[in-house]
């Protein structure tokens, strides 16, 4: 579905990722997880349009993405949700969502995917007169991924969703995207717990210095012990 | 008693020509920050349209308003194609727009010097009569200014407020690379927001021209007003922009009133340093913090 060759991209004449490969099959969920720094978040920017790509090509479904405006990468169905979240701080919870459906004509389309968002995280329907800024750390998450899935998201990219959150609400999290894979939602997760990308990965990518240092699947990493303490201090 | 009422009425008109303008130079800059130094240039071509629609081509008055208003929005339009869209994403876009916009206003208003002269021109456009309230006269022309500066602000604010272009523009001022993640195009809420800035600025000039005489440089002075009011209200705060435009209006009518024409401005500038001083950030604006 989504297809990497040999990319390099960064910032400036800096090259952050290096020659970079992979490949993810429709419905599949591959996770980028690597040291801080190390190119992870780039990886997405890069996906996403946001950061320039030095050489190589990405197809998406078959046609060429990279140098399309991020935009037009938004309406091919690649929806990249930042760490940080970059909500709307001062729009209330349904005008952030309805900015994610901002491409969506059919109001009836809209209401459709609001009603699921607002099945998956009920907090959402119970604040969604509320502005942005002033939900907690884990609703606003929640908002993030619900904006995203707002878009109709063919594949969603998703950067660190459990960063900041106490354990309770990565929990939650963590079920939502399970369930959303398991109803066919293909995702690119980047992450750095690790022990919690395990569970819900098919394929997992290290990532270091911009390189692919290693790949496999979960049960594969978490045998892996000397990988885990070097590169991720498990 | 008269006095109060003849500074309520002159308050409330040269607030509702500041609150169109305002609104104009705070939408633009709320949103794409762009402080444009173009307005005043704009606001006078806006006057100098409708006279001509109406002396050259005796079009009748509201539909000359209509051609201005189009017209102005199209020059908005002209300054993205002609300057911000080769800048936007560029290093120092802010400082160096704020240079360009300034080229385009000196450009615009020696056209309009070129066609029409450095002679005030009288507008007209307006309403004749009044009525007396007490000893006070309180002009006709000046009531419709208040009425279509209050619809203006209503037009604006549901547009804002419901509508999918006005979220966009809400988004951009807000966030634009998310708004960038959600598909909206950026240049076409740029493109959006100078022409509904264009579109303002001429009905602000329209607006003004009717009290006083058209001139090439008769837009300097209300853009200057409109930047002290964004500044008070708080850098691209439209909701505070249209209050303090009114204030201010309130205000300065009220000390050059009681105390002489002479000091109106100054003591504007006074009430400026003051709020600053209290809040630096704007009267209606947020104080900004960052994560370490």
């Amino acid at each position: 579905m989504l297809s990497l060759s040999d990319i390099v991209s960064g910032y400036g004449s800096q090259s952050v990722i290096r020659n970079v490969s992979f490949d993810i099959p429709e419905s599949g969920l591959v996770t980028i997880i690597g040291p801080n720094g190390h190119g992870k978040s780039t990886l997405l920017r890069t996906i996403s349009g946001i950061v320039r790509l030095q050489s190589g090509e990405i197809h998406f479904e078959g046609q060429r993405i990279d140098g399309l405006r991020i935009d037009q990468i938004v309406g091919r169905g690649v929806v990249h949700i930042p760490q940080g979240d970059m909500l709307f701080p001062d729009m209330t919870v349904q005008d952030n969502l309805l900015m994610g459906a901002s491409l969506v004509r059919s109001s009836n389309e809209i209401a459709e995917r609001r009603g699921k968002v607002f099945a998956l995280f009920p907090q959402l329907e119970e604040r969604k007169d509320q502005t942005a800024s002033t939900l907690s750390g884990g609703e606003r998450r929640m908002l993030a991924i619900g904006r995203g899935l707002m878009t109709g998201a063919r594949i969603l990219l998703l950067d660190e969703p459990s960063l900041g959150l106490a354990p309770v609400v990565i929990e939650q999290i963590y079920k939502i995207i399970k369930e959303l894979n398991d109803d066919g939602q293909t995702i690119l997760l980047v992450e750095e717990n690790v022990s919690r990308a395990i569970t819900v990965s098919d394929q997992i990518y290290l990532l270091d210095d911009g390189r692919i240092a290693w790949q496999g699947t979960g049960e594969e990493l978490s045998s892996e012990k000397n990988l885990m303490e070097v590169y991720l201090g498990v | 008693m008269d006095g109060w009422i003849q500074i309520l009425v002159s308050g409330l008109t040269v607030g509702a020509m500041y609150a169109v303008s305002s609104v104009s130079l705070s939408l633009v800059w709320g949103a794409l920050n762009v402080l444009n130094m173009g307005q005043g240039a704009m606001l006078a071509a806006g006057g100098y349209i409708a006279y001509t629609a109406v002396m050259s081509f005796n079009l009748p008055i509201p539909l000359a308003i209509v051609v201005a208003v189009i017209v102005g929005a199209l020059i908005g339009g002209l300054m993205y194609f002609l300057i911000i869209r080769f800048m936007v994403g560029k290093e120092g876009f802010e400082t160096n727009v704020i240079v360009a916009t300034f080229g385009f206003a000196l450009v615009l208003e020696n056209l309009v010097l070129r066609l029409y002269g450095a002679y005030p021109l009288r507008q007209p456009i307006g309403l004749e009569g009044g009525w007396y309230i007490g000893a006070t006269h309180v002009p006709y022309q000046n009531l419709l200014l208040v009425v279509v500066s209050g619809a203006l602000m209503i037009v604006v604010a549901y547009l804002l407020k419901t509508t999918r272009m006005g979220r966009s523009i809400r988004a951009t001022a807000q966030n634009r690379q998310a708004t960038e993640l959600m598909g909206i195009r950026i240049s076409w809420v740029f493109l959006q927001v100078l022409l509904i800035g264009g579109g303002l600025a001429a009905i602000s000039g329209i607006m003004l021209s009717t009290l006083t005489t058209l001139s090439p440089t008769m837009g300097y002075d209300p853009m200057l007003k409109a930047f002290i009011i964004c500044v008070i209200a708080g850098l691209g705060n439209i909701y505070g922009a249209l209050i303090a435009a009114f204030v201010l209006g309130l205000f300065e009518v009220s000390i050059q009133f009681i105390f002489g024409v002479r000091f109106g401005f100054p003591a504007l500038l006074v009430l400026v340093i003051l709020a600053l001083v209290w809040r630096p950030y704007g009267v209606f604006g947020k104080r900004k913090t960052e994560r370490l």
